[in-house]
């Protein structure tokens, strides 16, 4: 639907999805000319639960290093669509996908290509948190030790790093071995979000990360997505028009399973093409 | 319009006030009344317990009397003739019997547990569940039989190559050598271990089925493989049904009579090896009661049945000893 060369241009640090006085002078240098790349490619991408059609000919690319959002009212594939990426759906026998969905130029729904590296490279936070039955430290060590050997020390660091970045770390470092499920839910999901980047994944997904949170709680993951995107390019499924606005660059407006509009998010809530998206946006529908 | 509304609001609260009120004594009476008929069914179960265990400590009195609680634990010898009795050997037939059982019974359990709620595809989780659950269904009679007439015949086939190959093991080859009979100590585990099979899958499955699919999913979003995401996400999950499941089975392998009264072998000298014949507390109970004509043999035979209550008590407080919680989940889910 729309080739890479063909990719809108950065927002400007005008956006309306910049929170104000954060972003420093640092996004205003970063922001002007550097080229978009697409880190994901969905290319005529189709999805069926059993017989019935969820996704109809998806076409589009996520940017690297930003932050994507699939808006769209409920059952209109969004979620979907993100269980593609990391090919999740392959858990129930009745699911399917057909097309290409490209990682780098590498088709993650080829069956040979090997799904626990992709799951390495992406990671997913989903819409309640999921705390693991073990300690804190475990739940971040758990996926670490699915992949690398480390050192007891070099384990401790790499632990307290992702905490730190997921700005949880003050709040739990004294209380490293206690249940994950002994946190509230903000840091629950935290919590989650640093376990998925302590394997050093390249995407995030994030299934409705705040819905089961607090207004407060919602304010410190966004901000964390904020931050986390000068490394990681961020997908994120949500259902609050005022999240999407905020937090991403580009949004994706769908719509019973078809792609409506994508583009950068200051013109989809500003400028939008279709009027579908309009009336969406504009809560006259969904 | 607006009128009439409000006078028939008028008319009709004070009917639906005296319903509520009506209502609210109604269930207030069932209430207490339902209360108390399950605290009385509760105390009943309490109550037999503590009286079955007292008529039998009553029984085993004589017994109790001559060879003591210790000297009847660690008697060695069982002679009817003499009157000497000890419970050395059923107590360890008792529990190596029954360990066999579950060391062979919980993991293939847990295989299968796993792969029927992770594993299978979907039409194939309700048959294989319900062959499983079958087996429960067989009565042990019939194990006995099974085990006696078919099991141990073939399995004397098997038992020289167990001699050649696990009996040369150093160390616990000593386990695994002697004479290819068919029956004796491995076997009554095997039958036993089938016998115990599908209570701890049952549960087992249930629980499993039961873990959040978010949770499991997002293990496998890591990349975790089933085989991780079994071990470290289902197991502590459901840590304390999947405990409750393999005590409930130990609790069926420790009393079961038949089956193993048909396989054990009924032999009272305690051997090394489990493939010699050996005997449990209910199997020598079930053999020996018939014919036990002295009063002393008679009460030396409950005797034994309450040192197995005394380790199934053991094994019931190890278990919530093991769980530190005073099996809240267990209770619940099981």
């Amino acid at each position: 639907m729309m080739p890479a060369d063909a990719m809108p241009p950065v927002p400007g640090s005008a956006s309306s999805a910049d929170p104000p006085a954060k972003r420093g002078g640092a996004a205003i240098a970063a922001d002007p000319p550097e080229p978009i790349v697409a880190k994901i490619a969905v290319r005529n991408l189709n999805f069926y639960y059993g017989k019935s059609r969820a996704l109809k000919d998806i076409s589009l690319e996520v940017p690297e290093r930003r932050v994507t959002a699939f808006i769209g009212p409920s059952g209109c594939g969004k979620s979907t669509l993100l269980r593609t990426f990391n090919r999740m759906f392959e858990l129930y026998h009745d699911q399917r996908a057909e097309g290409e969905v490209l990682l780098d130029g590498e088709n993650i729904l080829h069956s040979k290509t090997n799904v626990a590296r992709i799951r390495s490279k992406i990671g997913m936070v989903f819409q309640k948190p999921t705390p693991f039955p073990m300690s804190i430290y475990d739940n971040i060590a758990f996926g670490i030790r699915l992949y690398e050997k480390l050192s007891r020390t070099e384990l401790d660091a790499r632990v307290e790093g992702c905490l730190r970045q997921a700005a949880l770390w003050d709040e739990v470092k004294d209380k490293l071995t206690a249940l994950g499920t002994s946190l509230s839910g903000g840091q629950q999901q935290r919590l989650c979000i640093a376990r998925t980047i302590a394997v050093r994944p390249e995407v995030l997904l994030l299934d409705e990360p705040c819905s089961a949170l607090d207004p407060i709680s919602t304010a410190k993951i966004e901000e964390l997505i904020y931050q986390l995107k000068s490394e990681y390019t961020v997908v994120i499924v949500t259902h609050n028009m005022q999240q999407a606005a905020r937090a991403s660059d580009y949004t994706a407006f769908m719509y019973l399973g078809e792609l409506i509009e994508f583009d950068q998010t200051r013109r989809i809530f500003t400028a939008p093409r279709e009027s579908r998206t309009e009336d969406y946006i504009t809560g006259r529908f969904g | 319009m607006e009128r009439t509304r409000a006078a028939a609001d008028r008319d009709l609260k004070p009917a639906a006030e005296e319903n509520r009120s009506a209502g609210g004594a109604r269930a207030l009476s069932a209430d207490f009344l339902f209360r108390y008929v399950a605290l009385a069914m509760a105390l009943l179960v309490g109550a037999t317990l503590v009286a079955v265990v007292a008529a039998i400590a009553y029984d085993s009195w004589p017994a109790i009397k001559v060879f003591g609680v210790w000297g009847f634990l660690k008697g060695r010898t069982w002679d009817p003739v003499s009157e000497h009795f000890g419970a050395f050997p059923f107590i360890v037939g008792t529990l190596v019997s029954s360990t066999i059982a579950m060391v062979l019974a919980v993991p293939l359990s847990f295989g299968i547990a796993v792969f029927i709620s992770e594993l299978a595809p979907s039409w194939m989780r309700q048959p294989v569940s319900s062959a499983i659950e079958m087996l429960a269904s067989v009565p042990s009679i019939v194990y006995g039989l099974w085990g006696l007439l078919v099991f141990a015949p073939q399995f004397a086939n098997v038992e020289p190559w167990i001699n050649d190959h696990l009996g040369a093991i150093p160390g616990i080859g000593v386990l695994f050598r002697g004479p290819p009979m068919g029956i004796g100590m491995l076997a009554a585990g095997i039958v036993l271990a089938i016998m115990i099979l599908p209570y701890i899958t049952a549960i087992m499955r249930d629980v499993f089925v039961a873990t959040p699919t978010r949770l499991k999913e997002s293990a496998y979003a890591m990349g975790a493989t089933t085989w991780e995401v079994a071990r470290n996400i289902l197991l502590p999950y459901t840590r304390t049904a999947v405990t409750g499941g393999i005590f409930l089975g130990l609790g069926r392998a420790l009393g079961e009579t038949m089956a193993v009264t048909f396989v054990i072998g009924n032999s009272d000298n305690l051997s090394a090896s489990l493939l010699m014949p050996g005997a449990s507390i209910p199997s020598v109970i079930a053999n020996e009661f018939t014919e036990a004509t002295s009063k002393l043999y008679v009460s030396s035979l409950i005797y034994l049945g309450l040192v197995l209550i005394g380790i199934t008590l053991v094994v019931q407080t190890l278990a919530v000893l093991l769980l530190g919680t005073v099996g809240r989940g267990a209770r619940a889910r099981s």
